[in-house]
């Protein structure tokens, strides 16, 4: 790139932690500055619009709602952590979403026409199954990336369109409700698939799956011998080669896993918040979870709260949309101010930038 | 009578990178007709003074004079129009291209029609000069590396360079080519040109060169007449200490071979046959080198030795164990171990140097127990290998891509010696290629030491005196195939130099 007289760029070293935190702090406020801009130029009162964000995170009910949220975006976030660390380009959380709320929907239905799964193992094979299949819905890119070298961005995009007019068929066509007047839905799941019958509230069962998962994921990257294998492939193939690590079967593995754990988060969707399968029940929690997973820093202590904080701000957008009459799309905005300011910070934390006359 | 003409002065020179201080107030003055050897070890900051000269980077502080003008160069074209020169370690040639096209690129009096015949003719004329055999129509690709280091160097004399500056130019060169590029050099130096030839080689630097600067971290220390110098001086000056004496006494190897490979084919990443049928054995505490021009088959050949490369034909036993074309997870159980040139390669640089001195024998039931890696032995462990090793790192938790090259190569071989209890053999490609003189030191008596322990030992290395110096049996690799094989008593330059051309070993000795 050729860069005017006088700019220069030059790799930094690795800076400490804490400056690092407070670099992306920074920026995170600034990306309320320049939306505050934004909602200005479209004729809206920023103060109020931030106010109402904010609001969200102090009243307890509408914390709880931002936890329901943030469910799908946090559990497809800790898996995509998994396919960037091994440099797997997953795009396609959205889809595998999507597949994980056919599984468990495939059960409860099972479950009612059939009667084939006992009432206490439902939720339990919901969860597996809609590990399984957003795992093997995964496993194609991976496959296809691991044996002929097909970079994986694509088909993992273009994944994301056939899983949402596979439900779009399924609720439309073989699985409507023949009670629901022809609305394109599925059939209510019955209260033992519904993840508030424990705990009370779908958010604290979600939040814990989330803790137990995110832990799972630490452990697995950090201590076991198969996450340091996926964080040398991720870091330099031939490195990885040449340590007799098969590529192939990493990539595999780790595809499988990330998919799971978006197909998991499509369960907290059907099961949790909307309680049966509908078109369109994902607003694109999978492409917010490819943000919340830079925003950790691919943490997956961070993505926690990095996905209530998004899921909140999905909330806070419900509550704009009605009071101050603004388009969905203000909420896709700011989320894409942010998505940049966490690209300019990182970029900054890697690289000094100086000028000189 | 008047001293000849300062072309160039450097006048205490800094450059700062993150981190590194690459050049601290160094100066440098290069005379009219004069050879003149930049020499340190890797990291000295040669390079980047050249660089600095030729308008790569913009120093921090310090003063520039060409011709004893002072001037601000703010990039290669105001280099290039002072009539600065530079011929880098990596070619910047179109390999579709013809010799001619190449020169021309960039070229800037060559006006808007190309008047080939003329420039040709131009051309003709210097390679007739200097004695070479290329002409200004082949295409670049059909060169060898000396014909096209010779195209670089005609595209900055074409472009009225007076100042030539080569960046370790021999490190791609035969023995047979080196002397040319020599006689080259001393003819420019004699029609009048300043010719700076970086180098970390003391016997080259004594060959060619009228001066010498030293650098050692960042700082000239030193700038002499070569003839007032000698080898064992330079080397002080560049490393700062004595270097002890490497001895390599041939050990008696016998017994079963502890490798052994029969009937070899093996393809290149372009399906061609790069191996086309070699048979050999290795014994335990033998260093067996192999010699060869870059590009004729060893490296495929090793690769297949470590299992990273699948052979076509053939067979490879290790111990008397067949390991053909099993993966290379077994070869590393088996304590294959294999030192592989540009170690960054093979490097997670992002990950810490502990984990990537475990890279490969975090299987090993020292550092894991069944899917869990134990970290605190690792670490510990870790620290133990670094002070071993004389890594030069802040911590076992800092990035090894944060490592200088030297301490790279160190990790590495680090990494390999300790991937078992029980190594057999030790492949190594090029394992001291760009590191400096401490460090090769480091590195062959690492490999001696290996030896000694009965470990088989397969030494690749295009520097034949450390090929002359470590092996106890040369084999010689030219076109895919070995063409002569020769005990430690008979090694010879000459004839080594020879058969890398394809000469038969029979025929050479005749």
């Amino acid at each position: 790139m050729r860069l005017p007289r006088g700019i220069r760029i030059e790799r930094r070293l690795e800076l400490p932690r804490r400056t690092s935190a407070a670099l992306s702090a920074v920026f995170i406020l600034l990306s309320f500055l320049v939306a505050s801009a934004v909602f200005e130029m479209m004729g809206v009162n920023s103060v109020r619009t931030l106010s109402t964000v904010v609001s969200v995170f102090l009243s307890p009910p509408s914390l709880l709602q931002a936890v329901q949220r943030g469910l799908p975006i946090g559990l497809a976030a800790l898996g995509l952590s998994i396919a960037f660390r091994m440099n797997f380009w997953n795009i396609g959380a959205e889809g595998q979403i999507y597949m994980g709320m056919f599984a468990a929907t495939g059960m409860v239905l099972i479950h009612a026409y059939y009667g084939l799964i006992p009432e206490p193992l439902l939720m339990l094979s919901m969860v597996l199954a809609a590990f399984i299949v957003g795992g093997a819905y995964c496993l194609l890119p991976g496959f296809l990336r691991g044996r002929l070298d097909v970079n994986e961005i694509l088909p993992t995009l273009m994944l994301n369109y056939v899983a949402t007019l596979f439900v779009d068929f399924l609720v439309y066509g073989p699985w409507r409700d023949p009670q629901g007047f022809s609305f394109p839905l599925s059939i209510p799941f019955p209260q033992y698939a519904r993840m508030d019958s424990f705990l009370g509230h779908s958010s604290y069962l979600g939040l814990l799956i989330m803790v137990v998962i995110a832990f799972l994921v630490y452990g697995l990257m950090q201590r076991t011998t198969l996450g340091f294998e996926m964080r040398v492939v991720g870091q330099n193939l031939e490195a990885a080669r040449y340590a007799g690590i098969s590529i192939f079967r990493t990539l595999l593995i780790g595809s499988f896993i990330a998919g799971g754990l978006a197909g998991i988060g499509g369960f907290t969707l059907v099961s949790g918040l909307i309680g049966r399968l509908r078109p369109r029940a994902s607003p694109g929690y999978g492409y917010t979870a490819i943000i919340v997973a830079f925003l950790a820093g691919l943490n997956p202590w961070l993505i926690i709260p990095a996905a209530v904080f998004f899921g909140g701000l999905l909330v806070a957008g419900e509550t704009i949309q009605a009071a101050l009459n603004l388009p969905f799309a203000a909420v896709q905005v700011f989320q894409a101010i942010i998505f940049i300011m966490i690209i300019v910070a990182e970029f900054i934390k890697r690289y000094r930038v100086s000028i000189r006359i | 009578m008047e001293s000849p003409e300062k072309l160039v002065e450097m006048r205490s020179i800094t450059k700062r990178f993150p981190g590194v201080l690459a050049n601290d107030s160094a100066s440098f003055t290069l005379l009219r007709g004069e050879v003149h050897a930049l020499l340190g070890e890797n990291g000295a900051g040669k390079t980047t003074l050249m660089n600095i000269l030729y308008g790569l980077y913009t120093p921090d502080a310090g003063e520039i004079f060409v011709r004893g003008r002072r001037v601000q160069i703010r990039g290669p074209k105001d280099a290039i129009s002072l009539g600065i020169g530079m011929v880098h370690q990596q070619f910047r040639l179109i390999p579709t291209h013809t010799v001619a096209e190449n020169i021309i690129v960039g070229a800037r009096d060559v006006g808007f029609v190309l008047r080939f015949g003329r420039i040709n003719e131009r051309l003709s004329e210097l390679i007739k000069y200097y004695g070479w055999s290329i002409s200004p129509t082949s295409k670049v690709w059909q060169l060898t590396a000396g014909e096209k280091q010779q195209v670089e160097i005609l595209k900055a004399l074409y472009r009225g360079a007076e100042i030539l500056i080569l960046d370790e130019p021999t490190s791609v060169l035969t023995p047979q080519e080196t002397v040319v590029l020599f006689q080259t050099l001393r003819k420019m130096a004699s029609q009048g040109l300043g010719v700076v030839l970086i180098s970390h080689k003391l016997d080259e630097v004594m060959a060619v060169s009228d001066r010498v600067t030293v650098m050692r971290r960042g700082r000239t220390i030193v700038t002499k007449p070569t003839r007032e110098t000698n080898q064992r001086e330079l080397a002080f000056l560049m490393v700062g200490r004595e270097l002890s004496e490497l001895e390599a006494r041939p050990m008696a190897a016998g017994g079963k071979p502890v490798l052994e490979a029969s009937g070899l084919q093996i393809l290149d990443d372009k399906g061609l046959l790069a191996v086309k049928n070699i048979s050999l054995r290795l014994f335990r505490g033998e260093i067996l080198g192999v010699a060869g021009v870059s590009g004729n088959g060893q490296e495929e050949l090793i690769e297949a030795l470590v299992g990273l490369r699948k052979v076509r034909a053939g067979k490879i036993l290790l111990d008397g164990v067949e390991m053909t074309n099993r993966p290379s997870a077994d070869f590393i159980r088996e304590g294959v171990a294999y030192i592989p040139a540009e170690s960054l390669r093979y490097t997670a640089a992002d990950m810490t140097v502990a984990e990537n001195i475990i890279l490969k024998s975090y299987r090993n039931r020292r550092f894991s127990k069944r899917i869990f890696i134990n970290w605190k032995t690792v670490y510990d462990e870790a620290g133990k290998i670094i002070k071993d090793f004389n890594i030069v790192t802040p911590s076992p938790f800092s990035k090894a891509g944060n490592l200088s090259g030297g301490n790279i190569q160190r990790l590495v071989i680090a990494r390999e010696l300790n991937l078992q209890d029980n190594i057999k053999v030790i492949v190594a490609a090029y394992p001291s290629k760009g590191l400096d003189v401490a460090s090769t030191e480091f590195v062959q008596r690492k490999l001696v030491e290996a030896r000694e322990k009965g470990v088989g030992i397969i030494l690749l290395s295009e520097d034949l005196e450390e090929l002359f110096l470590l092996s106890d049996r040369i084999i010689v690799m030219y076109r895919g195939e070995i063409v002569g094989e020769l005990p430690r008593q008979q090694f010879d330059l000459e004839k080594v130099g020879l058969m890398m051309t394809g000469v038969k070993g029979a025929e050479v000795k005749a």
